[in-house]
């Protein structure tokens, strides 16, 4: 057993009333990379400060490095040991100074020797690939390079403990790999122990052990698959004829449908995969056939919601049934025509054209700053674009506000309002009448589940709900079009997944068009179509499912190799010439077209299994940005 | 619904909307009723320029009746005798210690120069650190001693023409600080609210984000920042009405001469319009903490520069010119016109005028500054 570097016993905080973390009891040990998931409000940061020994806590024990951390005096000897980064894009570094001066700055404030601090300075800023942008004011840095400035800062007088909090919020998918990258190599290689917490359910499988807390508990903790062996089962997708059928026989059994695409994804707990699949075909065969059926071991995100909601209740989206939906054919609900928006000489958006028809929902992938939010303000009458034009639902998109809803990122309702004071309010602006203002009431209550909560402020509410009501104030005057700017931000897997039954309700079964405007790539996944934007253009216009294929005809398919040596692997890769290995906690993720030879290579290295693994709309994103990052750079 | 009752529900919406948002912010409720009640009271009954109980020390080396009688003449209360010095020593520590503001020495034979009919001299020390209360405790000690030695000349010979002043004391007959101190201080906090309300409410929008949800709903940014101007400009004149007919009239008696609608309607157009630079200041600033900063800066120098504290006529020449583009400088003539000289609207017309002009080009500006920043 390795030493301990943090013990928590029975800890718990409370901020006034508020009882923010209870009873969590975890251990994280020398070298490890310890993650802390959950979503906002879950306690993580709680926990991570009173590790770093800047927060007090009220009951149970914390040691770190074997020093009860309850005593000022006992804490302020090991600060020295811990470096923490707190949460925020660059929260802890100064905006005006340059990335050197800040480097410099922390180590002055750490007492780190010059010579010293000088050599671990061009190392650091080296692995980080900083040393470029050494002279450049960190506020002009991107949100990825803020973040790895940050863990310079924090790596730089050699604690032996970093602590983390959500380093990667906030931060695109490319610069978010690139950082857990850097992170696995320093912790592998300084045999550092880090602490490091994360709101998104996909970057679980980065951490060697972790901890799933929810609401101030932790609900599970250890290893991947001691975790993923809480919740044993199967996961099959299935393309069916009818979806919204389908979907509802499959929903009456199990917890956890999704919908993705034209595909139905389910959860089937404590079957094996061809046990699973039998089951689900039974069931959508009494509702139609379909086809292309595929299935796999269960993932962290599947368990985690199963864990979270303890059983989710069944959910209604498909009941209305009937309506089959038929996106190909449907009629154009939003049309962009040659969008182009310049501010001065910068083109935000150049040429920009797709086509929405009714009842599908459409992505708009791109990193920040790629053009979405430009491409989305045109498009809703806010900012007139430069040249070419757009259509809503036939009308030109100068004169369509009264036809269109939009939920904007942070949902941004009155929070000094109540719930059915917002919702009033956005009746009246609309200009329905009298009795449509108090049936719209009404069904946004019940659609998104607040009817005893009417005269909640909505500052009250958890984000789940908030975000919900936001959607029901968007959609408060029946638009057929609806725009969502990056809907779900800071809300829990569950209420996530809540959130997307009703979208796929409005698409399927009242044929609104919607388009949703992420850069998480878990969203991506919903998508019936994907446009991807890269600086201001639009690069890859397909389903999702054609931008896997395109890739893996591309790059090859992706690979997970696991096992003892697996990290011991990776060498040996790049050695036979096979690229793009990431580190995933213990295991590795490779893309390879040559399957056999790797296989080959694995038996021949030992100690390790290669398994195929589905690739993810963030695989595309990513491989694709950086081939046009290494493009544009040329 | 036609497009005139659809806009009339949505300005009605919107509103209801702002009204209800101060409702539920207990701290600047707060605030406000403080600002229009206590503010106002303390500023009416505390700040004072009159000279009151100015304390009086007397070093009598004379010893005489003359200088006992010149002594005992400093009476309350402008003056507050305290006592004798032994010393021009005693004198200079009391003055320094600010136990005494005034010291009178009279040297010796001041009495018996007196009775001979000759010239003498006493000696006058006044504490002039507060500018304003030493220049009016040095001009009625010299009233004093004036008319003590007239008055002794006076006793033994025949007497000689004086010219009698009649004053005449109009609009404020007993020259109360508290009616000019609590008008000017409501005119301020009137001022003060009519760009902080405005500008907090419109920048609070940006802040959350809501702004957006606004501007892709069917309104234009008139409607949007019309009804802020509009509620704000209604609490406003709740807090002049409680400030009038709660404090100044009942506890300080301020008459109210003038039209008391015309001055809620002319004051309803002042805020209105001053509300422009609020609009302004909410379109610079990112936050409320820079919308506060900025609302200050565009405060002070309309403060400043309005007349309430020095009269343009004591101002340097080129800064005076400037008092003209504040419009608390025309609200201010308007208001001392209604409430306190009775002066019916049509004698303040260029006042207005100049109000309107000011104000009318501020919203102006807000406006469109809004409009290509959102529009």
């Amino acid at each position: 057993m390795d030493a301990l570097v943090i013990r928590a016993d029975g800890f718990g905080k409370r901020y006034g009333k508020r009882q923010a973390v209870s009873d969590v009891s975890l251990a994280v040990r020398k070298g490890e990379l310890f993650g802390l998931i959950g979503p906002d409000g879950a306690g993580k940061s709680s926990l991570m400060k009173a590790v770093a020994g800047v927060l007090r806590y009220d009951s149970g024990t914390l040691e770190v490095f074997g020093t009860d951390m309850a005593r000022d005096a006992a804490a302020e000897s090991v600060k020295a040991r811990i470096g923490l980064m707190p949460q925020g894009l660059g929260q802890n570094l100064y905006g005006d100074l340059s990335v050197e001066e800040n480097v410099d700055f922390f180590a002055k404030l750490r007492l780190v020797p010059d010579a010293q601090a000088r050599a671990r300075k061009e190392k650091l800023l080296g692995v980080t690939r900083l040393a470029d942008f050494r002279a450049r004011p960190m506020k002009q840095l991107s949100g990825g390079m803020k973040q790895k400035l940050g863990l310079v800062c924090t790596l730089i007088h050699a604690p032996e403990l970093i602590v983390l909090d959500e380093p990667t919020t906030g931060v695109d998918p490319v610069s978010r790999r690139d950082f857990w990258q850097i992170l696995a190599e320093l912790v592998a290689e300084q045999g550092l122990s880090a602490l490091v917490s994360t709101a998104y359910m996909d970057e679980a499988s980065r951490f060697a052990r972790m901890a799933l807390m929810h609401e101030g508990r932790v609900l599970a903790q250890g290893q991947p698959h001691e975790i993923l062996a809480l919740r044993a089962g199967s996961v099959v997708s299935c393309v069916p004829q009818e979806q919204v059928r389908a979907r509802a026989a499959l929903a009456a059994n199990y917890a956890q449908v999704e919908a993705l695409g034209p595909c139905l994804r389910v959860f089937v707990p404590g079957l094996a995969r061809e046990a699973a699949e039998s089951a689900v075909a039974r069931l959508v065969d009494a509702a139609g056939s379909a086809t292309a059926y595929d299935s796999g071991e269960a993932e962290l995100e599947d368990v985690f919601v199963a864990l979270l909601a303890g059983s989710l209740a069944p959910t209604d989206a498909g009941e209305a049934a009937a309506v089959p939906a038929a996106p190909g054919k449907a009629s154009p609900a939003i049309e962009a025509i040659s969008l182009a928006r310049r501010f001065g000489d910068f083109v935000a958006v150049s040429d920009v054209s797709f086509t929405v028809r009714e009842g599908e929902i459409f992505g708009l992938l791109g990193a920040n700053g790629a053009g979405k939010t430009t491409a989305i303000k045109m498009l809703t009458g806010i900012l007139p674009p430069s040249s070419g034009g757009g259509r809503i639902a036939g009308v030109d998109i100068a004169r369509v506000k009264s036809r269109i809803g939009y939920m904007s990122q942070a949902f941004s309702l009155y929070l000094d309002l109540t719930v059915s004071e917002n919702i009033r309010l956005y009746a009246g602006l609309y200009g329905l009448s009298r009795a449509e203002r108090a049936a719209r009431l009404d069904w946004v209550l019940e659609m998104a589940g607040l009817q005893t909560l009417a005269d909640t402020l909505a500052a009250e509410l958890p984000m789940g709900q908030r975000q919900r009501l936001a959607l029901g104030c968007a959609l408060v005057h029946r638009p057929r079009v609806l725009f969502l700017d990056e809907p779900t931000s800071g809300v829990d897997p569950v209420g996530r997944r809540a959130f997307w039954d009703v979208l796929f309700k409005l698409s399927r079964v009242d044929g609104v068009a919607l388009l949703v405007t992420t850069h998480y790539m878990s969203e991506a996944e919903h998508c019936d179509h994907l446009a991807l934007m890269f600086a201001g253009r639009i690069v890859a216009d397909a389903t999702p499912q054609a931008m896997k294929v395109a890739l893996e005809h591309d790059l090859g398919a992706l690979y997970e190799i696991s096992g003892e040596k697996a990290l011991a692997f990776a060498p040996v890769l790049a050695a036979a010439g096979l690229g793009g290995v990431s580190v995933h906690g213990r295991s590795l993720h490779v893309l390879c077209r040559d399957g056999a030879r790797l296989a080959a290579l694995a038996s021949e290295h030992g100690g390790v299994r290669v398994r195929a693994r589905v690739l993810t709309m963030e695989d595309v994103f990513v491989e694709r940005v950086r081939a046009l990052e290494k493009e544009a750079g040329r | 619904m036609n497009a005139l009752s659809l806009w009339c529900l949505q300005l009605k919406v919107m509103f209801g909307k702002e009204l209800r948002q101060l409702g539920r912010d207990r701290v600047l409720l707060a605030f406000i009723v403080y600002a229009f009640t206590v503010d106002i009271f303390l500023a009416a009954s505390g700040v004072s320029l009159q000279l009151k109980l100015a304390s009086t020390y007397v070093e009598d080396v004379d010893h005489s009746s003359a200088s006992r009688e010149l002594a005992s003449r400093f009476l309350p209360p402008y003056f507050q005798l305290q006592g004798e010095l032994a010393s021009e020593r005693a004198a200079d520590a009391a003055l320094s210690s600010g136990r005494a503001m005034l010291v009178l020495t009279v040297p010796a034979g001041f009495g018996e120069d007196l009775a001979r009919g000759e010239p003498t001299h006493v000696q006058l020390q006044v504490d002039t650190s507060n500018a304003v209360l030493g220049f009016l405790a040095a001009s009625y000690a010299e009233q004093i001693v004036a008319r003590f030695g007239l008055e002794t000349v006076d006793a033994g010979k025949t007497p000689l023409p004086v010219i009698e002043n009649r004053t005449r004391v109009w609009f404020n007959p007993n020259q109360e600080d508290s009616w000019f101190m609590g008008i000017s201080e409501l005119l301020n906090v009137i001022t003060i609210f009519s760009v902080l309300l405005p500008a907090a409410a419109a920048v609070r929008e940006k802040e959350r984000g809501t702004i957006e949800q606004l501007l892709v709903s069917p309104l234009t940014p008139l409607q949007i920042l019309l009804p802020k101007v509009l509620s704000m400009t209604l609490v406003i004149l709740a807090g002049t009405a409680l400030a009038l007919f709660g404090v100044l009239r009942p506890c300080f008696g301020v008459p109210m001469a003038g039209s008391v609608p015309a001055f809620f309607a002319l004051t309803a157009l002042y805020v209105f319009t001053s509300a422009g630079f609020g609009l302004l200041a909410a379109t610079v600033a990112r936050n409320l903490a820079q919308a506060g900063m900025l609302t200050i800066l565009i405060l002070a120098p309309m403060l400043f520069l309005s007349g309430a504290w020095t009269p343009p006529e004591a101002m340097p020449e080129w800064l005076a010119v400037f008092t003209h583009f504040s419009p608390l400088y025309y609200f201010i003539n308007i208001s001392f016109g209604l409430l306190l000289k009775g002066q019916t609207v049509a004698a303040l017309w260029p006042s207005v005028l100049g109000m309107m002009a000011l104000g009318m080009a501020a919203f102006a500006a807000g406006l469109l500054r809004f409009r290509r920043q959102f529009g």
